[in-house]
């Protein structure tokens, strides 16, 4: 920091005003979701939304003690940081159960969740350790340690268990992605252990995370569409499983892709191109068939469980009970909503949706607020996104950068995934919406995450020093 | 590789998310109503409110059908705690297995439901919701049970209306209410299952004015069914409303007395007020409590006994039995003849036992005494001119077209078909015509001589004691009528448009006066045979009517009005196995009525004794 520069000369301010309006926008939301009558003071420190203050408080302090340290430190004490949470992860472990999970560390309601903290540990290691690998010489041993950072977290996670924050992590490969992490050593290191093998790089390795998500949505899909069937109302005798409408879907996926790449694609490239495609659709519609067909072949009880990971199953009494109340909670929202204080389905009083003040808050929300509330959440969240990710590419360190995405790609799978729920978009698992739900260790967590960030970009300039 | 194009790919799956949430929210929450309607579902439910049903007033304003508060009490198992089936069992003094078998009942009786999503069937019963437990408990007996239901947790009292008659008389005519069934639930969405609906009588003619206006209350409710607060500040509530009263033609005093009169016999009366349509008694006898009729511990305890007795008290004879008139029929017969210009009031026939047999009497020299006597052979030969008035040669051809004239002023007096009375159960008795004779004896092959027995009320002349009560409005009125009715006023509005309409007979009015002075002679003069109907002070026209009855005793008949000059009351008694003629059982019946409705007070107490002991019922 130049002498007499001030701390703020550099910081986001854009980022941040989105910041304290998402949170005032929850602040309100969870007022009037867990509003009791005979506490109608916003301050009852009794009451969920008297703590949510207190939380809120507590995250901006933490927030400026957060700035005011040397953003130097959070590079160099990565390591600390991310063994200390990974020690909050293992001592959770021995806790009694809230919930059916290990997940709180403290008594009551004072505790918090060591594993939304763990996401901060989790992006400044990774991101110190992949700032440190030249992209060009990867090595199997660089590749394993990136990978081994977010594996023993989640795996810890998994312990507690907390499917949710599991899943979350899976953001990182987005990040690794952004910064060119192959698994090409791994796989070169596999094949050309064969006699004969030679290899210099492979298009599946080096497209390893894309590959990942293709597989792993296209099983997804596959899973959810197992038990659906289609039936029409014109051609009552006509009922098609969901298996095929995948396996329909692609092909049409297939001749729009082939359509296209063969219009843009010089005479050259076109045996190529057909090639490529026809290769991608046999692999694509192999891996929906054996999903599909291995998923029917499990007996009764190991589907069950599938099911209940992927939300297709909430308990044995009501199926789909939770997203399906959630749902029309939203639904019922229409263009201009049912006004402050008057969701009638996801009031906490009423009960209908459970945790309608933590993880199914965007009911209430899109309850009283509608269709027009719940655009401009959405573009609220968008622009932040967006701005985060204009944040990380403006930076010239490659810490920096990768921690931001981190940050950015953290708060994406959360929007994604918790908004998802409430629209039939995403299986059911418990993740807040950040800034908005209820709760302190999200908050807390997220407001450090947020403010490390703001931090290390009004720095930005002395990186170059 | 270029490492900076994948920044693109990360912003690309961003707002692809973002742009897909949109539109799904956008379709979610404007466009697809399905969400909304399952929210209500969930959480807005509407409470209906059932109003008291509209009371029922006589025509002096008496109250004869009210609304009474009951008492259900109400189960929720949900709510329910250390349940000790043998306290509770001994509260409401009942046996244990009663009270299981109730629990049971109560869970089957829901029926089921199919579950869209599992195919399963399961039963419509929820613990959450509550039911009934024991239904239509008077005050008294919860009052007893009340006080120890906090023992009961899950246990409460709800309040019900249901129907209360003040005077035990008129069941035929008031009808009577019961639950509806699923597929009346099906039909009309008005009613929900335990509502109660009219089942006979003015309850089922007038069922969707009494029932009144259901009000509706829109209230937000819990996850466990419970209130939380009115939707919307009660906005889109609205108020239950009653439904109007009912003002009706009855006379409840005279339909007591008049029932009181039927004791142990078989038979009607109807009296309706010539001047207005409107019915002042309508007695069906036997007849029921209709007190018998309230609720659905009493329907199912009561029911199947009246329905089962021979003397069928649930049939409403007076609107539903079809009798042959007897000699009452004469004064019709006289009139068309009159009408047609075939008799005139001076026209005299021998009374001559060869053709139809008569009792003893001097042969009248003009109608009036032909009515007096009520002389068979008079009215067979002025019916014979109706008949046969020589305008064909064939005398099968000249019957044909005397007997459709016939029937067409019969029809002008409404028999032969309903009389569109509000009411239902009604039958149009029968006035045959040529069609009818043609199909039992075939196209021209009968004569006068065949179907004579229609000139004195026998054969195939069929009335019902309504159409016989209203003959008698009809000579009153000197030639025309109101439909007679029972409903005067629905609330603040007049009867129903079709009671509005005056009908007139195909019979001039000058012709009616000389059928008047023969009626006032039959009460009034020596000889006449219906002497017993006479009054003090008041003149009464009336006609006496033997009905032959070939399964046992005669029937006895009387048609009367009074007084003679502007009439205030016409009057049909109809009574089964009589062991006598008109004159001597129906024609003092009319007669008490009568003074009964005109004075309030009965003068002729020995008639009313030896009336009131009479027996006709069969059982002693």
């Amino acid at each position: 920091m130049r002498k007499g520069e001030s701390i703020v000369a550099h910081f986001d301010w854009t980022l941040f005003v989105i910041y304290i309006i998402l949170m005032i926008m929850g602040l309100s939301t969870v007022y009037s979701t867990a509003y009791n009558e005979d506490h109608p003071n916003f301050f009852d420190f009794s009451q969920k939304y008297g703590k949510q203050v207190i939380w809120v408080g507590f995250s901006l302090f933490l927030g400026l003690l957060v700035f005011l340290i040397d953003s130097d430190i959070y590079r160099k004490f990565s390591i600390p940081i991310y063994l200390f949470t990974l020690v909050l992860l293992v001592i959770v472990l021995f806790m009694p159960p809230v919930n059916g999970a290990r997940a709180w560390l403290g008594i009551g309601t004072l505790g918090i969740q060591p594993a939304e903290f763990a996401k901060i540990g989790t992006a400044l290691l990774l991101s110190r350790v992949i700032s440190s690998v030249n992209i060009k010489q990867q090595t199997v041993k660089t590749v394993l340690l990136a990978n081994s950072i977010i594996l023993i977290p989640m795996a810890l996670v998994l312990l507690q268990p907390d499917a949710g924050t599991f899943v979350v992590f899976t953001s990182f490969l987005f990040v690794m992605y952004r910064e060119g992490i192959t698994y090409d050593p791994i796989i070169l290191k596999l094949l050309n252990g064969v006699p004969g093998f030679k290899f210099k790089e492979t298009w599946v390795g080096t497209h390893f995370i894309p590959l990942l998500f293709v597989v792993v949505f296209l099983s997804l899909v596959t899973l959810l569409m197992s038990n659906e069937m289609l039936a029409f109302d014109t051609f009552p005798d006509l009922q098609i499983t969901g298996f095929w409408v995948v396996v329909l879907s692609l092909s049409i996926l297939a001749i729009l892709i082939f359509l296209i790449l063969r219009f843009m694609s010089s005479r050259r490239d076109r045996n190529r191109v057909i090639l490529i495609v026809i290769i991608g659709y046999i692999l694509a519609a192999g891996l929906v068939s054996t999903v599909n067909f291995g998923f029917q072949g499990l007996a009764d009880h190991q589907k069950d469980r599938i099911e209940l990971f992927l939300g297709l199953k909430e308990d044995p009494d009501g199926e789909d009970y939770n997203r399906n109340r959630a749902m029309a909670a939203v639904g019922s929202g229409g263009f201009l909503g049912k006004g402050y204080n008057k969701a009638s389905v996801s009031s906490v009083e009423s009960n209908h949706v459970p945790e309608s003040e933590t993880d199914f808050i965007f009911c209430p929300f899109a309850e009283e607020w509608g269709f027009l509330g719940t655009i401009i959440l959405v573009f609220l969240y968008m622009f932040m996104l967006l701005r985060i990710i204009f944040i990380a590419e403006r930076q010239r360190s490659s810490f920096n950068r990768i921690y931001a995405y981190s940050v950015a790609m953290i708060l994406f799978y959360h929007f994604a995934i918790n908004i998802g729920m409430n629209i039939g978009f995403a299986p059911v698992i418990g993740i807040p919406l950040p800034f908005f739900s209820y709760g302190g260790s999200s908050m807390m967590s997220f407001s450090m995450m947020m403010f490390i960030l703001l931090k290390l970009d009004s720095q930005r300039r002395e990186d170059l020093q | 590789m270029n490492l900076d194009g994948r920044k693109y790919v990360i912003i690309i799956v961003t707002l692809l998310v973002g742009i897909i949430y949109s539109i799904r929210l956008f379709y979610m929450q404007v466009v697809d109503e399905t969400w909304t309607l399952r929210a209500q579902e969930i959480a807005e439910k509407r409470k209906e409110i059932t109003p008291p049903r509209g009371v029922l007033f006589d025509r002096n304003k008496k109250k004869i059908v009210s609304n009474r508060t009951y008492f259900n009490l109400m189960m929720k198992e949900s709510e329910m705690k250390n349940f000790d089936t043998v306290a509770f069992a001994k509260l409401i003094g009942w046996t244990r297995e009663e009270v299981r078998e109730r629990f049971k009942e109560i869970v089957k009786g829901e029926g089921t439901y199919r579950n869209k999503h599992t195919g399963k069937r399961s039963s419509n019963y929820q613990k959450i919701r509550a039911y009934p437990f024991l239904k239509e408990m008077t005050l008294e007996e919860i009052a007893t049970i009340a006080a120890h239901l906090e023992d009961f947790p899950g246990f409460y009292e709800e309040v019900t209306s249901m129907r209360s008659y003040p005077y035990a008389n008129g069941a035929n005519i008031v009808g009577y209410l019961s639950e509806v069934y699923r597929e009346e639930i099906d039909e009309d969405r008005f009613y929900k299952p335990g509502n109660n609906m009219g089942r006979a009588g003015l309850e089922r003619f007038y069922e969707k004015e009494l029932r009144g206006r259901k009000g509706i209350k829109y209230i937000v409710t819990s996850a466990l069914n419970n209130a939380i607060e009115s939707y919307a500040d009660g906005k889109y509530d609205t108020i239950a409303k009653q439904g109007p009263p009912l003002n009706l033609g009855i006379d409840i005093i005279l339909q007591a007395y008049g029932e009181k009169l039927l004791a142990n016999k078989r038979g009607c009366i109807v009296a309706i007020e010539p001047a207005t349509g409107e019915i002042l008694a309508l007695v069906s006898a036997p007849t029921y409590d209709p007190n018998l009729f309230i609720g659905k511990r009493n329907i199912s305890k009561n029911y199947p006994t009246l329905l089962l007795d021979p003397s069928k008290p649930l049939y409403p004879r007076p609107l539903a039995a079809e009798y042959p008139p007897g000699s009452t029929f004469k004064l019709l017969n006289s009139l068309i003849g009159l009408q047609e210009g075939v008799i005139t009031s001076e026209s005299g026939f021998p009374c001559n036992k060869s053709v139809v047999g008569c009792h003893n009497h001097p042969s009248a020299g003009n109608l009036a005494d032909a009515i007096k006597h009520s002389c068979n052979p008079y009215f067979y030969a002025v019916t014979r001119r109706i008949i046969q008035q020589n305008k064909e040669k064939s005398v099968f051809v000249d019957a044909e077209i005397g007997l459709n004239l016939w029937a067409k002023y019969m029809h002008s007096f409404g028999l032969g078909q309903n009389l569109e009375t509000d009411i239902t159960g009604l039958r149009p008795g029968s006035i045959p015509d040529a069609n009818y004779y043609d199909k039992w004896y075939g196209h021209h092959r009968w004569a006068f001589s065949t179907i004579r027995s229609i000139s004195i009320g026998q054969g195939e002349v069929m009335l019902t004691p309504l159409q016989m009560a209203n003959v008698a409005a009809i000579i009153a009125n000197r030639g025309w009528y109101y439909t007679p009715h029972f409903v005067k006023s629905i609330g603040q509005d007049g009867p129903l448009e079709q009671f509005k309409k005056k009908h007139y007979s195909l019979v001039d009015a000058k012709h009616y006066s000389v059928i008047v002075e023969g009626m006032r002679r039959v009460v009034h003069e020596p000889g006449g045979t219906g002497r017993r109907a006479k009054l003090n002070d008041i003149i009464v026209c009336g006609k006496t009517g033997t009905v032959q009855n070939p399964h046992g005793e005669d029937h006895s008949v009387f048609v009367a009005f009074a007084p003679m000059y502007k009439p205030k009351i016409a009057i049909a008694v109809f009574i089964e196995n009589a062991k006598g003629g008109g004159g001597l059982w129906a024609a003092p019946t009319a007669g008490l009525m009568i003074e009964k409705y005109l004075t309030r007070k009965i003068m002729e107490k020995d008639r009313e004794k030896i009336i009131l002991e009479a027996n006709f019922s069969g059982i002693k």
